[in-house]
């Protein structure tokens, strides 16, 4: 009996596939339906973020974070920017704008997940999960239009504070939508985490192992579900992440239904934060007095890091001193995950494609910045 | 025959369930919008078109001619061109390109005489891409009528 002579075959997936989340393109070497290699091809969304910082000021350029790099978590990048810039001119901000900051980029993260888990379910072919997380999306941008005027793109954290206070009414508008979203987390969790179809789809799907995580560098939900406990909340607390109680969910398995698991915690933690924040937050001023919108930052070095709902989130900021930055670089989380898809993709099946580039959550805008 | 009997029961329990989830949330408010024929209310914050409100007093607007505003502008589509000198000086120039404009606010923040405004409209799209030079007279028609006090409202 003779055997079946195979070849292997190149399938280009994107730049223009509505499963890759932007324009990715994923050169995929195919043996039949098994995939012996995947090659992301990235670059297309490339927007020179960093070399555009350099030539404006410190407060235009948090226009530029809402834009230019994960559009999906806004206000978390104005904090990375915003950071970096305070750490170096060593400007003071008011304990109610630390707390609102913190709220806000809680709410962020939520929003960021909850697009995450509705364009996953659609990816595995759950199209209710859309839905309900768009539904529950829609209050936090309400939530978010009310204070900052915008809905994707803020700009609303400033050098030293915020802009504008909150306006009257909207702790317990806030307060409402938590203990709401609570209860819709629950129902998620009765839509897909018991779900046959969805555990085929992802358990054991994708491994990513704790040494796999380490030696990609891995960072945020991708790594926390290969059981690798690393949060720059808890490990280098920032704004007010010291003062509130949160657990950071770690799971060993390192499959795509352990970083589906992360995130839900994620969310759950993210609410309580919101909440114990709303709680500990005292009256006064939300912006530092003194502080010029062409603010002169000394000249200097300094690397901050914020949590970004994809992970660490770097900005290694060089002034000269002048008005405008003399180099920034972005360490962004999406990027670096995605190098771990390589060696996730490494034996499954075509199908498994979707579901396991899903899962890293990447943003395109944040990969090619 | 009993078993099919149980199948054919639990099926139908499931269709009156799933009907029932259906006849539920005909009953509840809707969440959608039918959009171009209802608009949603935007909040008094929003980030909108930009205007230049008149004062109905001198019937003329607030701008001091002062260029912090272009000055601040992110993607640089705010000009500005005056003329004269001390009392004498006039506001011969007032473009916004919209097409550039990035909605960031940072000329409203500025402005020391609430000169430039944000509307609440959000409807901006045109056939040619001409039309998004807004020029003097268009910000002063775009401006509501009524006086707008931005920081009070909440």
């Amino acid at each position: 009996m003779r055997s079946l002579r195979t070849e292997e075959l190149i399938l280009n997936m994107g730049p223009q596939h509505p499963s890759t989340h932007g324009v990715l393109r994923l050169i995929v070497t195919l043996d039949g339906e098994n995939i012996v290699e995947v090659q992301p091809d990235i670059g297309y969304l490339h927007s020179s973020v960093e070399k555009m910082m350099e030539h404006r000021n410190y407060t235009q350029n948090i226009a530029l974070a809402d834009r230019g790099m994960d559009y999906l978590s806004a206000l978390v990048n104005e904090m990375a920017v915003i950071r970096a810039a305070e750490t170096l001119a060593e400007v003071p901000v008011p304990e109610r704008a630390r707390y609102i900051r913190t709220i806000f980029m809680e709410l962020q993260r939520l929003a960021s997940h909850l697009l995450w888990l509705g364009t996953y379910g659609i990816d595995l072919g759950a199209f209710t999960a859309f839905l309900w997380c768009m539904r529950e999306r829609e209050l936090i941008m309400d939530l978010f239009e009310s204070v900052t005027g915008g809905r994707l793109h803020h700009v609303y954290f400033r050098l030293g504070g915020v802009n504008e206070d909150l306006p009257p009414g909207w702790t317990d508008r806030c307060r409402e939508f938590c203990h709401y979203f609570l209860n819709r987390l629950d129902e998620y969790h009765q839509l897909l985490t018991g779900n046959p179809i969805w555990q085929a789809r992802t358990q054991g799907v994708g491994v990513l192992t704790r040494d796999q995580a380490i030696a990609f560098g891995a960072c945020g939900p991708v790594a926390r579900a290969s059981g690798l406990a690393w949060d720059v909340r808890k490990s280098h607390p920032y704004e007010v992440y010291d003062r509130v109680d949160f657990q950071v969910p770690v799971y060993t398995e390192g499959d795509c239904y352990a970083r589906y698991l992360v995130r839900m915690d994620e969310m759950r933690e993210s609410t309580r934060i919101i909440l114990q924040c709303l709680d500990q937050m005292p009256p006064g001023e939300v912006r530092a007095a003194r502080v010029p919108l062409n603010l002169k930052v000394p000249p200097g070095e300094v690397y901050t890091r914020v949590e970004s709902p994809r992970g660490d989130l770097g900005i290694h900021l060089v002034s000269a001193g002048g008005e405008t930055p003399w180099r920034v670089k972005i360490r962004a989380p999406s990027f670096v995950n995605l190098h771990a898809l390589t060696e996730m993709m490494r034996g499954w099946k075509v199908a498994d494609i979707i579901a396991i580039l899903g899962s890293i959550d990447i943003v395109l805008a944040d990969v090619d910045r | 025959m009993t078993a099919l009997l149980k199948r054919t029961a639990a099926a139908l329990q499931g269709l009156v369930t799933g009907l029932g989830v259906t006849f539920q949330n005909l009953a509840r408010p809707k969440v959608t919008l039918m959009y171009p024929l209802e608009k949603s209310n935007v909040s008094p914050r929003w980030h909108g078109l930009l205007a230049l409100p008149v004062d109905t007093e001198t019937g003329n607007d607030k701008c001091i001619i002062c260029f912090q505003c272009e000055r601040i502008c992110p993607s640089r589509c705010i000009h500005i061109e005056a003329t004269g000198k001390g009392k004498e000086r006039l506001l011969t120039r007032f473009d916004i390109e919209m097409d550039k404009c990035q909605y960031c606010g940072l000329c409203v923040e500025v402005c020391p005489t609430e000169a430039i405004v944000f509307i609440p409209h959000y409807e901006a799209s045109t056939y040619n891409r001409a039309n998004l030079l807004y020029t003097l007279e268009d910000l002063h028609r775009a401006a509501p009528k009524e006086p707008v006090a931005r920081g009070i409202l909440a």
